[in-house]
């Protein structure tokens, strides 16, 4: 499962990039955090959580490497907020409309 | 443990809910999450199920965003689904049980019924009492 924290506005544009690569499913939902600068500083205004787009994946080992590089690719801004990756193992995927093992 | 994780329709939660108290693995946390899937976020059968899978989507639901971007020769639009995601912890004992209610719950046969993901959980934790592994999941 490959869970990604982007900026929201970079949305749209990864989720096209993937689907033009063949990675079409995922969910999202919007969150708020904070990262390593605790928020952001702007003027006398401190902006503890800032929102970010998490989209959440499940795709094949084999297909880890190009979809992390697509992310980071498409997320990509060079400044400090563009999020962070995260990929963890799933044991089993169920397709309930079948309700067979497989994604 | 395991954690599932069922990505499912928004009317179905209900009886879902329904299904796990009687099995008694009433505790989950809900989440609502937007999503796509091979369909790439077809609404069609999210609206109307009994809807058959060769239908078009563009004819019946105009304009959907894709159509009136390609009528406007704006940007392509993604498009995505409102679904609910449940997310359980559960003792290894129960996976089996929990996955197979789920899925007779949701399954309507149709597309967009969703998917369900059961992955490894290494620690938890009570925070009441301080308990933690199987004890503080049950």
């Amino acid at each position: 499962m490959i869970r990604a924290f982007i900026r929201p506005e970079k949305e749209q544009e990864v989720v096209l990039a993937l689907e033009g690569a063949g990675f079409p499913s995922l969910s999202k939902m919007p969150v708020f955090g904070r990262g390593k600068q605790k928020g952001l500083q702007v003027g006398p205004v401190h902006y503890d959580e800032l929102p970010k787009t998490l989209l959440m994946m499940v795709v094949n080992d084999e297909d880890i490497e190009r979809v992390m590089a697509i992310l980071q690719e498409k997320a990509r801004t060079g400044f400090i907020g563009d999020g962070k990756v995260f990929v963890s193992a799933v044991e089993s995927a169920y397709t309930i409309r079948t309700g067979e093992v497989g994604l | 443990m395991k954690e599932i994780t069922a990505i499912i329709r928004r009317d179905r939660l209900h009886l879902t809910k329904q299904a796990l108290d009687e099995m008694g693995c009433s505790s989950m946390s809900i989440q609502s999450v937007e999503g796509r899937g091979k369909q790439k976020g077809d609404v069609c059968r999210e609206i109307d199920p009994e809807m058959p899978d060769t239908f078009c989507t563009a004819v019946k639901l105009t304009p959907t965003p894709s159509t009136y971007a390609m009528e406007h020769s704006l940007p392509k639009v993604a498009l995505f689904v409102p679904k609910r995601m449940v997310t359980m912890i559960v003792p290894d004992d129960q996976v089996e049980g929990v996955v197979k209610a789920i899925v007779q719950v949701n399954k309507s046969g149709r597309r967009g019924d969703g998917k369900i993901f059961v992955s490894q959980v290494e620690a938890a934790l009570r925070v009441r009492t301080g308990e933690s592994g199987d004890a503080a999941v049950n």
